[in-house]
C-alpha cells in the first residue's frame, strides 16, 4: 500500500512530473535505437556535407572532338575547352563514334569541326561548328551548351578582331555593352552554401515527421500504448512528450549540422540571429510533428509509417522551393506553395542565415508558418486523441 | 526398412532422433528423441518456447533442421524431396485459431479449396465432407464465411481441412489453445472417433497440463529438451509423492511454516496444496500435521500428485531454480488492509455495431479476494475489464471500482488500480529499473519515495537480480513479474490482470500465483484476473464463467463442483483394456457421456455404486478387462462444459 504522502498532490506538479517521465522515456528509447541514431547522425551531418560537395555545377564535362580540319585554328578552338568546366576526352575518327559516346555516357559534349574550317576563317567566309550536348540532365546540358557557345562565340570574336588586324586593346574604340554583375548574399555563388542549407532544412522536415511518427507507431506496434491508456495519462500527456523529445533531438542535430558542416566545412556566413533561427526551427519541428502523429494513427507498423511519410514529404519538398525556385513554377502550383510549411521555413532559413534578415522582414513568413503549423498540429493531435483518447 | 520391421511388427510412424534446431543464436530444439506408435495420440506438452512448434513443423516436413534425424512412415526427412514423398499421408494444422484458413471464404469453400490442393476426387469429397461436417457439427454453417465463426468453430474447420485428404498421421499444433471448453471437448471427441474408426496417428501439442491425461503417451518439453517421456502414469512415477490438501484459517502462517520443508506448496483458493515427496499417504499427512501443530486445520486430504506437480518436480531437478526470499512484511505506516467491495459490476452491457460483446454482466469482488473471469477467446472477458478500467464506455449498466463510479470517475479509477495486460506491454528497449521508474512517476510517486517504492515492489516480485537488464533479454516468466511490479508500484487497492500467465512455464506460473496470494491475503488487494487455464482457475477464491458475452456461473470452485455433482452426477474414472472397444460398448449402452482420456475412460454417474456394477458387467460381457473404477473429483472444465451445454439446451428449448 502507498501512504498518501508518497504521492504527488499538486496538480501542476503532477502534470509536469508525468511530462518529464514520459519525455525522458522517449529520449532513452531513441538512444537505444542504434539504427535510428545512425540515421539521424547520417542525415544531419553526412548528408548535408555531401550536398555541399555535389552541387549542380559543370565540372569536368568530357568533351570529345571530331576534328575534320586538323589545323592550327581547330586546335586552338579545341584547346579553349578547359577545366574546371570541361575536360578533354580525346578525338574520334567520325561523327558516329562521337554520337555513340553520347549514348553511352562516355561524353557530355561532342564538338564537330568541319573540314576547311581554317581555310574558311582565313578567307573570311562564315563557317560553323557543331556542338552536340547530352541534355539528359537538363541543368548540366543547359550549362554545357551555354558555356560551349560562350567559348565558341569568344573564339569567333577573337578571330574577327585578328582578321581586322586589331589587337585586343583596340576594343576600347569599339562600341560595346559591358554587363557588370553584383552578386549579393552569396557573392561567389557557392553551391556549397546554398545546397547544404537547403538540405538541412529538408532533413529537419523529414525528421520532424518521421521521429514522432516512429515513436508513436512503435507504441502501437508493440502494444505498449495499451498499458499507457490504463494509466492516468491523458492523450496529450502521451503525445506531447514525444513531440517535445523529438524536437529537442532535431534542434541538437541542427546545431551540430550548422556548427560542424555548414560553418566548419563550408564557412557558411551565419549572418542573422541564431536565436531567431533556432526558435523558428523549434516552432517548425514542433508543429510539423502533427503530420507524424497523424501518420501514426493510420499506419499499423513502422514500414507503413515510413511509406506514408514519403507520400507526405514529396509534395511538401516539391512545393517548397528547395529543389525548384518558386518563379519556375506554373501559376497554380506557385499559389499552392504557400500551403507547404517548408516553403515558409526555407524563406526564413535563407533570410536569417544568408541575408541576416530579422522579423521586421520575415514576419509574413513567420505568420504563414505559425498558421499552417497550428493547423497541422491541431489536426494531428485531434486524430491522435480520437484514436487513443 | 527391413531393420525396423524386425524390431516390432508395428514400426513407429514418427521416429525423431537427436533433433536440433536453431534460430540464429536461439536454440529451439536441443537433442529431442521420441517415437510415435501407429494409432496413438501422442502429446507434446510444454510452455511457450519449449520447442513444440519447431519439432512439429520439422516432422510435418515444413522446417529444415540442423542436426539429428526424423523418419516419418520409414521415410527419412532430410530434404524437400523426401518430405514431399510423405506429405500426402500427413495432415498438419499450424498454431493459431484458423490461421491456415481463408477468412473471406465460406466453410464449404475452405474445405473445397483444401480438397483441391490435396487432389481429392469429387465423388469422395462429397461423402468425406458430409461426414466431417456432421462430426464437427459445422454442417449448419456451410455457407457462413470463416471470419464469422467463433474461435472454437474456426479450429474445428481447421481440423476438417486438415483431414479432408484422410491423412494417416495428423500433426496438430496447440489445437485447443484459447478455445472454449465445449469446443475443446468436441475436439477431443472427434480425435477419439478418428482414432477408433480410421486408426489415425496423432501428434498433438498443448500448453495445458490438464490435457495431458488425454494422451496415450506424451513428452514433457522444456527449453528444447525432453524432461520426461512415456505414458502419463510413468511420468507420475518419476516424481513419487503425495499431494496433501488442507484448509487452514490462518493460511499465510501455515504457508510460512510448510514452505521451508516443502518447496512445492501453493494456496489454492482458501485451501493449501502441498506436495510431500513421500509415497505413503498416511506418512505424508503425519508430516504435514506435525509441522502445523497448534494451528487450526481441517478438511485434510491426501491424493496422488497431478502431472503438473510432476512437471514442476522434474523441472526443479533439471535446473536448480533459484529461490529468492520474498516475504515482505507489512510496514507500520501502511494504511490498514482495505475491507468491503472493491469491484462491482451491475448489468454491464457493451455493443459493437450490431454485435453484443457483453450482455448484462453483474458480479462483485471484495477486498482481499482473487476473482477469476473465465471464458474462451471472444467470450467478452477483455471487454468487461476494459469497461471496468475506464478504457471503454459501457453501452448500459453501471459499476464501481475502488470506490469510484466507472461512468463518471474513470480518471479516479485509473489512479487507484493496477493493470497487467494480456500481451506483455512494457518497454523492451528499456531496463527493468527504467520501466519501474517510468510507471512510478506516471502514477505520481514523489522523488523522495521513488526508490523506496521501487525497492518494495522489486522485493515483492523477486526481480532484484535483473534490475539493470534490458527487458528484451528477460524470459517470459520474469517479464510477467516485472509487469506485475509496474502495476503495483503505486500501491493500488485493486489489481486487474488480463491473462497474465499465458505462455509462462509452470514454475513461473506458480511463483506468479504466490505473489498474487500474498497481495490478496496480506495487503488485502482485490484481484480480478482472466485466464483460460482451467487448472489456474482453481486458485481463485471465486470464479465467474463467461460464454458468448454472458455470465453463466459465479461461485467458489468447490461450490461449482458440488453443484455439478448434484446436477449431473459423479465422474467415474475407468481403467479398462482394450480401451476403444470399452468406449464403444459404453456409448452403445447410453452410459453417461463417456469420454476417452488416454487409456482411461470417464463416465458421469448419479448413483455411483449401481453404475459401477453395471459398467463392470457390461464391459466384462464384451470381453474387456476392467482394472479399476474410481471416483474422480470433477474438474472445472467438467463444470463449465456442463453449464454451457445446459445454457444452450435452455435456449434451444425456448
Amino acid at each position: 500500500m502507498m501512504t498518501p504522502n508518497e504521492r504527488m498532490t499538486s496538480r501542476l506538479g503532477l502534470w509536469l512530473w508525468r511530462f518529464w517521465a514520459m519525455t525522458l522515456k522517449e529520449l532513452i528509447q531513441l538512444g537505444r535505437d542504434g539504427l535510428l541514431v545512425f540515421a539521424i547522425a547520417y542525415l544531419f551531418l553526412f548528408d548535408t556535407y555531401m550536398a555541399g560537395n555535389v552541387g549542380m555545377n559543370l565540372n569536368n564535362a568530357v568533351v570529345v572532338v571530331h576534328d575534320a580540319d586538323q589545323s592550327a585554328a581547330s586546335r586552338e578552338l579545341i584547346y579553349r575547352f578547359q577545366p574546371p568546366y570541361f575536360k578533354q576526352g580525346g578525338e574520334v575518327a567520325d561523327v558516329r563514334t562521337g554520337q555513340r559516346l553520347l549514348d553511352t555516357g562516355g561524353a557530355l559534349v561532342v564538338l564537330d569541326i568541319p573540314p576547311r574550317f581554317e581555310h574558311d576563317l582565313l578567307t573570311g567566309r562564315p563557317t560553323a561548328v557543331q556542338v552536340q550536348v547530352d541534355a539528359a540532365n537538363t541543368v548540366l546540358g543547359f550549362l554545357a551548351a551555354s558555356y560551349s557557345s560562350q567559348i565558341i562565340g569568344q573564339y569567333g570574336f577573337d578571330q574577327a578582331l585578328a582578321r581586322l588586324g586589331q589587337s585586343a586593346s583596340a576594343l576600347e574604340n569599339v562600341p560595346i555593352v559591358q554587363s557588370e554583375h553584383r552578386v549579393w548574399y552569396n557573392p561567389n555563388q557557392k553551391d556549397a552554401w546554398f545546397m547544404p542549407l537547403s538540405e538541412l532544412l529538408v532533413v529537419i522536415t523529414i525528421m520532424s515527421i518521421m521521429l514522432p511518427a516512429a515513436a508513436a507507431v512503435r507504441e502501437k506496434e508493440r502494444g505498449t500504448i495499451e498499458q499507457l491508456l490504463v494509466t492516468p495519462l491523458s492523450s496529450l500527456q502521451i503525445l506531447l512528450p514525444k513531440v517535445v523529445a523529438m524536437t529537442l533531438v532535431i534542434l541538437l542535430g541542427t546545431a551540430a549540422s550548422l556548427g560542424l558542416v555548414l560553418h566548419g566545412a563550408f564557412d557558411f556566413p551565419m549572418k542573422g540571429s541564431l536565436t531567431l533561427f533556432f526558435t523558428v526551427t523549434a516552432l517548425y519541428a514542433f508543429t510539423t510533428a502533427g503530420l507524424g502523429l497523424y501518420i501514426a494513427t493510420i499506419a499499423r507498423n513502422l514500414a507503413q509509417a515510413a511509406l506514408l511519410a514519403i507520400l507526405v514529404l514529396m509534395p511538401m519538398i516539391f512545393l517548397s522551393g528547395a529543389w525548384t525556385p518558386p518563379e519556375a513554377m506554373p501559376a497554380g502550383l506557385r499559389q499552392a506553395m504557400y500551403l507547404s510549411p517548408l516553403y515558409h521555413f526555407i524563406e526564413m532559413g535563407y533570410g536569417i542565415l544568408l541575408k541576416g534578415a530579422g522579423l521586421e522582414v520575415l514576419w509574413d513568413s513567420l505568420l504563414g508558418l505559425t498558421l499552417l503549423g497550428a493547423g497541422i498540429f491541431g489536426f494531428g493531435v485531434h486524430r491522435f486523441r480520437r484514436q487513443f483518447g | 526398412m527391413g531393420k525396423t520391421a524386425l524390431v516390432s511388427d508395428a514400426a513407429p510412424v514418427v521416429r525423431v532422433e537427436g533433433l536440433r534446431k536453431r534460430y540464429r543464436k536461439q536454440t529451439a530444439v536441443d537433442g529431442v528423441s521420441l517415437a510415435v506408435q501407429p494409432g496413438e495420440i501422442y502429446g507434446l506438452i510444454g510452455p511457450d518456447g519449449a520447442g513444440k512448434s519447431s519439432l512439429m513443423k520439422a516432422v510435418a516436413g515444413v522446417l529444415a533442421f540442423e542436426g539429428g534425424r526424423i523418419e516419418v512412415f520409414d521415410q527419412r526427412i532430410d530434404s524437400e524431396a523426401a518430405a514431399e514423398k510423405v506429405k500426402g499421408r500427413i495432415g498438419f494444422m499450424p498454431q493459431g485459431l484458423g490461421l491456415n484458413l481463408y477468412p473471406e471464404l465460406s466453410v464449404e469453400e475452405n474445405i473445397d479449396f483444401f480438397a483441391e490442393l490435396r487432389e481429392v476426387p469429387q465423388a469422395m469429397l462429397a461423402t468425406r465432407k458430409a461426414r466431417l461436417l456432421a462430426m464437427t457439427r459445422l454442417d449448419r454453417f456451410r455457407d457462413r464465411p470463416m471470419k464469422q465463426l467463433s474461435g472454437g468453430m474456426k479450429q474445428k474447420l481447421g481440423l476438417v481441412c486438415t483431414l479432408i485428404h484422410e491423412p494417416e498421421l495428423i500433426v496438430l499444433d496447440e489445437p485447443t489453445t484459447g478455445v472454449d471448453p465445449v469446443s475443446r471437448r468436441d475436439f477431443w471427441a472427434i480425435l477419439t472417433q478418428l482414432l477408433r474408426e480410421r486408426g489415425v496417428t496423432a501428434l498433438v501439442s498443448t500448453a495445458y497440463l490438464d490435457e495431458a491425461e488425454r494422451f496415450a503417451r506424451l513428452a514433457l518439453l522444456h527449453g528444447g529438451r525432453v524432461l520426461a517421456e512415456g505414458p502419463p502414469q510413468a511420468i507420475l512415477n518419476a516424481a513419487p509423492g503425495t499431494l496433501v490438501e488442507l484448509a487452514a484459517p490462518a493460511q499465510m502462517e501455515a504457508l510460512e511454516r510448510l514452505k521451508p520443508h516443502f518447496p512445492d506448496i501453493e494456496a489454492v483458493g482458501g485451501r493449501i496444496r502441498v506436495f510431500v515427496p513421500d509415497g505413503a499417504h498416511a506418512a505424508a499427512l503425519e508430516r504435514v500435521h506435525a509441522l502445523l501443530d497448534g494451528l487450526e486445520v481441517h478438511e485434510t486430504s491426501a491424493s496422488p500428485p497431478t502431472l503438473e506437480d510432476a512437471f514442476i518436480i522434474l523441472l526443479r531437478r533439471e535446473q536448480a531454480v533459484e529461490e529468492e526470499q520474498r516475504t515482505v512484511a507489512r510496514r507500520t505506516d501502511d494504511p490498514p488492509p482495505a475491507d468491503g467491495v472493491a469491484i462491482e459490476a451491475r448489468g454491464l452491457t457493451r455493443d459493437f455495431d450490431h454485435f453484443r460483446a457483453v450482455d448484462q454482466v453483474s458480479f462483485s469482488v471484495r477486498q482481499g479476494e482473487i476473482f477469476g473471469l473465465l471464458g474462451a477467446n471472444g467470450a467478452g472477458k477483455t471487454t468487461v475489464i476494459k469497461m471496468l478500467t475506464g478504457i471503454l464506455p459501457p453501452t448500459g449498466g453501471a459499476g464501481a471500482v475502488a470506490g469510484a463510479d466507472m461512468r463518471h470517475a474513470g480518471w479516479a479509477i485509473k489512479e487507484r488500480i493496477g493493470y497487467v495486460s494480456q500481451a506483455f506491454s512494457l518497454y523492451q528497449d528499456m531496463t527493468v529499473r527504467e520501466n519501474l521508474r517510468l510507471f512510478a512517476r506516471i502514477y505520481g510517486v514523489t522523488r523522495q519515495h521513488l526508490d523506496a517504492r521501487i525497492r518494495r515492489v522489486v522485493e515483492l516480485t523477486g526481480i532484484g537480480k535483473v534490475c539493470d537488464e534490458l527487458v528484451a533479454r528477460l524470459p517470459m516468466g520474469i517479464r510477467q513479474r516485472l509487469a506485475l511490479a509496474c502495476a503495483l508500484v503505486h500501491g493500488p487497492r485493486v489489481l486487474f490482470l488480463d491473462e497474465p500467465t499465458s505462455g509462462v512455464d509452470p514454475i513461473g506460473r506458480r511463483r506468479f500465483w504466490e505473489i498474487l496470494v500474498h497481495l490478496a491475503r496480506v495487503d488485502g488487494v482485490a484481484i480480478l484476473l482472466t485466464t483460460h487455464y482451467m487448472s489456474e482457475a482453481e486458485h481463485c477464491d471465486r470464479l465467474a464463467l463467461m460464454h458468448a458475452g454472458q455470465l453463466i456461473a459465479d461461485d467458489t470452485p468447490l461450490a461449482l463442483k458440488d453443484a455439478l455433482q448434484r446436477e449431473a452426477g459423479q465422474v467415474l474414472d475407468i481403467a479398462a483394456a482394450p480401451v476403444l472397444p470399452a468406449l464403444q460398448a459404453l456409448e452403445a449402452a447410453g452410459m453417461g457421456q463417456p469420454a476417452l482420456f488416454g487409456r482411461r475412460l470417464h463416465v458421469l454417474a448419479q448413483d455411483v455404486d449401481a453404475t459401477r456394477a453395471r459398467i463392470r458387467t457390461l464391459l466384462e460381457g464384451k470381453g474387456v478387462t476392467v482394472h479399476d473404477i474410481t471416483l474422480k473429483m470433477p474438474s472445472l472444465e467438467d463444470v463449465f462444459v456442463h453449464r454451457i451445454l445446459a445454457r444452450e439446451r435452455a435456449e434451444a428449448g425456448r
